[in-house]
């Protein structure tokens, strides 16, 4: 079976980060459906959690996280359920998803914040289907490096991370240094 | 491989592997909707698949109620409870205890399957949020595959086994407990004598009967270890119980031998099934059962059953083997270095005991609000393999204790957990506060209870150096509602969540609860001191503990204090901080802790027609809740019989509001009003709680049927006021609900 459970994240130019001010935002994505192909339940407040998954927008199909694990602050796209499409579209379709939540977060005035386009983690939470090895790295490799071109322009380059208790996950260097406005307009 | 089935085949016991073959069954039947929605609902719970908040497809954005469009359509789970709403998955784990491989199973999950946070609850189990039904059968497989089950650890079964953290390693237990709750556990799990219980039956062990750790008091059943004449045993308890109204736990038997405790607790079991309340869901507990019958009668019902039990070699096989649940240390015993570091000894201080084996001690990894991540659980397993070994255990107090820590390596395993971010110091302390889920997760959430503790401990938490000793060895547990799964009874300052209806909007409130113990196993109760404001609660806590520091008199303890000054003192301190500002002078007291929606539904009227008719309800409301203070009073004054009494008062004086608020004629007796209650707000069921039902209505028509109020003894009179409490509250959520129907209707 296909692994759909794709995670992408990316990280805050700036580090330190306000999470309790994203509770009253993400309340407003809710009620103003800002992501409107997508149903939004509700916030889980995890601020109180070192390193933790900060402040998460539960939603049906995906939740968005604002994610400060290992200390570095970063918007973590996170798809729950089944991707009606193949390989390729479905991580296309996490990085579009991950950029344009940090495009809606970067136009909050009460945030002040700015996403970097250097560097993406890219994650699978299926230990089934995708295992953290190297079978699955070369897998995923050429679909990754793909969908970082078509976004970020330059060629990129991935190195998999964790280990294999830990779930797949691949750091992308994109060699971008644009915006995410940039990075969305290119796809 | 495509299948978790597949992939982990023999791993999983053969009867796990097929009770999760049936449930996923079940699943697929009730998808085809050929299964009842309250039987499946049932079989879920049975499973540990439970519901959560917005389950019933609604929710308040803030400006109003919206349906959340979930795309399984009218697919339920349950009655009113929709197919594709996330759920949570509550794991049981037996007295606590994990090994390092459950707990990297369990953050796997956490990962895969829910939002990365692995919850501790204050019954030691483990729990899972915004789970999908259907990722469940997998979940259990992969938890079958080390030995653990979430099977009975929900619904009308018998629930997690709690157990002392410390047993086997405490200093003063008379016994190690663990194979005894190890047992029970085993054997009471899928017992066909369990299986047709009114509602849930809670077990707990406790190694002595002076610590706090066991808290079997308020237990369905309890045991405390006893050595006697040098044969082992146990006191055993029955009938307590938090909830809506906490009841002490009675003595069923002095001691009762190690080879009966198996078979007195089946005949418990079979006297609770055949004779426990079965129809009205709020009163199936089993101590309303005991309290009917009396204990001594129960003691009878329960001699007569065990005596016709079919003998069951389960009972005493275990006792062939008492050291199969033993831990072994991963390191030699040591001292802690003489140059251990200022940062250790500060977390050492709360968070590191010693055991009752010299030279090893017990760690305890205070969790905020009860929460950890996925990384850090794999993190948390690397430091149990290194320093500890399988000897993980999670509390009452919903933190981590590592057992059998060497005090050579004490250091080393606290700059891991510094490295971690999880060397918090305070375990047990003011700043180490539990919490139920509240109105994050729970479905019957009144108030944030999270958001209360976040909110506190994060300020406590900055001051906590400059804290006086007393203050800071203060317990503070947080319910969001009256069901009190925080435990807030047994705190020295408790919280409970409520509503109050201000100038037209709902404010959320915490009622105050002082006085309760939480050592002895939690020997005793807190009374309510009133409601508070949420957004004042952190006041509310400044004022107290200064009180207190002030008026103490010597190294007075805080429970000593209380028991002096009485609670009726307290009630004035709290006094100017009770009310609310208006909503145009600061909208902030109409949110909650961590919530930014209005907490009071939008659309609520506040015409001059509401204006005319609020105030007298209100006025009534009002003097209720101050007889009820003043029966409060009565009770600490030893006046048990004026307390009841003042009770039942407070209950007839807000049900007459509420008679009146209906422009029904009511006469000043109480026969009159509660005639009228009955028949306008019991019988058209205005007054039933969307929860509870008649539950509270039926206190003031069972204590108007009694009217023996002047023989009430302490207890009865402490239960009296409880429920009359609780009434009070539910006649307020009656205004508001009356209020919103009465706005609707101009609109």
């Amino acid at each position: 079976m296909q692994a759909t459970k794709f995670q992408v994240k990316l990280y805050t130019r700036a580090g330190g980060i306000e999470l309790e001010k994203l509770v009253p935002v993400f309340h407003e994505w809710i009620r103003n459906k800002k992501i409107s192909d997508e149903l939004l339940i509700d916030v889980a407040d995890y601020a109180h959690v070192p390193q933790g998954p900060g402040v998460v927008l539960i939603g049906h199909q995906s939740d968005y996280y604002l994610d400060v694990a290992d200390d570095r602050p970063g918007l973590l796209y996170s798809r729950k359920r089944g991707f009606d499409g193949d390989f390729q579209a479905g991580i296309d379709d996490a990085f579009q998803r991950a950029l344009r939540a940090c495009e809606l977060l970067e136009a909050e005035s009460s945030l002040d914040l700015e996403f970097a386009t250097d560097e993406v983690l890219f994650r699978v939470q299926d230990r089934l289907n995708a295992p953290n090895g190297d079978a699955t790295y070369a897998a995923y490799k050429p679909a990754l490096e793909q969908t970082s071109t078509a976004f970020f322009g330059a060629a990129p380059s991935l190195e998999r991370v964790g280990t294999e208790r830990e779930p797949f996950a691949v750091r992308i260097r994109t060699g971008a240094s644009g915006s995410v406005a940039d990075a969305l307009a290119k796809h | 491989m495509t299948s978790w089935k597949e992939q982990l085949g023999d791993r999983i016991p053969e009867q796990l592997a097929g009770e999760v073959d049936l449930f996923e069954g079940q699943i697929e039947l009730k998808k085809q909707r050929k299964l009842d929605d309250k039987i499946f609902a049932e079989t879920r719970l049975r499973r540990g698949v439970y519901g959560q908040r917005y389950d019933n497809g609604l929710r308040d954005d803030g400006t109003g109620q919206k349906t959340l469009a979930f795309p399984c359509g009218d697919l339920t789970k349950g009655p009113d409870t929709v197919w594709d709403a996330p759920g949570m998955m509550r794991i049981k784990i037996p007295f606590g205890k994990l090994t390092a491989k459950q707990l990297e199973v369990l953050s796997e999950l956490a990962e895969e399957n829910s939002d990365s946070i692995l919850h501790v609850t204050t019954r030691q189990d483990i729990q899972l949020h915004f789970i999908h039904i259907e990722e469940a059968p997998d979940m259990m497989r992969r938890l079958a595959s080390v030995g653990i089950t979430t099977r009975e650890a929900c619904g009308n079964s018998v629930r997690n086994v709690t157990a002392c953290e410390y047993a086997g390693v405490c200093k003063t237990q008379a016994f190690d407990v663990t194979p005894y709750a190890n047992a029970i556990t085993k054997f009471l799990l899928g017992h066909p004598d369990v299986q047709d219980f009114g509602r849930k039956f809670k077990i707990a062990f406790s190694g002595c009967e002076d610590n706090p750790c066991g808290l079997v008091t308020f237990h369905d059943l309890g045991a405390v270890a006893h050595v006697r004449d040098g044969k082992r045993g146990f006191r055993v308890v029955v009938g307590g119980g938090l909830g809506a109204v906490p009841v002490q736990a009675k003595v069923l038997a002095e001691f009762c031998p190690e080879e009966e405790l198996l078979p007195l607790a089946q005949a418990v079991s079979r006297v609770f099934a055949r004779l426990g309340e079965k129809q009205s869901r709020a009163r199936a507990r089993i101590k309303f059962l005991v309290q009917k019958v009396g204990i001594d009668e129960f003691k009878k019902l329960v001699a007569e059953e065990r005596e016709g039990l079919r003998p069951d070699e389960r009972w005493t096989a275990f006792l062939d083997d008492l050291h199969a649940t033993d831990e072994k240390p991963v390191r030699d015993p040591g001292a802690i270095p003489s140059d251990a570091p200022a940062g250790f000894r500060a977390w050492a201080e709360h968070n590191l005991k010693p055991q009752a084996q010299e030279g090893y001690y017990s760690a305890i990894v205070t969790l905020p609000l009860g929460d950890f991540t996925a990384t850090q659980g794999r993190a948390l397993a690397d430091l149990a393999r290194k320093y500890t070994g399988d000897s993980i255990r999670c509390t009452v107090e919903q933190n981590l204790t590592f057992r059998w820590l060497s005090g050579v390596d004490a250091v080393a395993f606290y700059d891991g957990l510094v490295a971690l971010q999880m060397a918090a110091a305070g375990a047990g302390t003011i700043t180490d506060m539990t919490s139920c889920p509240g109105t994050d997760t729970c479905k019957l959430g009144i108030s944030a209870s999270r958001g209360l503790t976040g909110e506190l401990r994060k300020r406590l938490t900055l001051v906590e150096g400059e804290l006086d000793p007393a203050v800071r060895a203060l317990r503070m547990k947080a319910s969001g509602c009256f069901n009190s799964c925080g435990q807030h009874h047994a705190a020295d300052i408790g919280f409970t969540g409520v509503s109050r209806q201000v100038g037209g909007r709902k404010v959320p409130h915490f009622n105050i609860v002082l006085g309760g113990q939480w050592t002895e196993n939690a020997k005793s109760y807190g009374l309510v001191v009133g409601a508070v404001p949420s957004k004042n609660i952190p006041k509310a806590v400044d004022l107290i503990t200064q009180h207190y520091l002030t008026n103490r008199e010597g190294e007075e303890s805080f429970q000593a204090f209380i028991a002096r000054v009485g609670k009726r003192e307290f009630r004035k301190v709290l006094a100017p901080i009770q009310k609310p500002p208006p909503y145009e002078e600061d909208p902030s007291y109409y949110s909650d802790w961590g919530n930014p929606r209005e907490y009071t539904i939008g659309d609520i009227g506040v015409g001059e027609c509401a204006g005319e008719i609020v105030p007298f309800v209100e006025f009534g409301l009002q003097q209720a809740e101050q007889q009820l203070h003043d029966a409060q009073d009565a009770l600490e004054a030893g006046q048990a019989g004026a307390a009841a009494l003042g009770g039942f008062t407070a209950m007839v004086t807000a049900a007459k509001a509420l008679v009146r608020h209906l422009e029904v004629q009511v006469k000043d007796d109480a026969d009159d009003v509660v005639a009228n209650f009955k028949t306008h707000l019991h019988d058209t069921t205005l007054f039933h709680d969307p929860f509870a039902k008649g539950k509270f209505a039926a206190y003031l028509l069972k204590m108007h049927g009694e009217q023996s109020y002047e023989n009430a003894n302490d207890e009865i009179a402490h239960r009296a006021l409880d429920e009359a409490q609780l009434f009070l509250e539910a006649a307020h959520a009656c205004y508001e609900r009356l209020t919103q129907a009465a706005a609707a209707a101009a609109e």
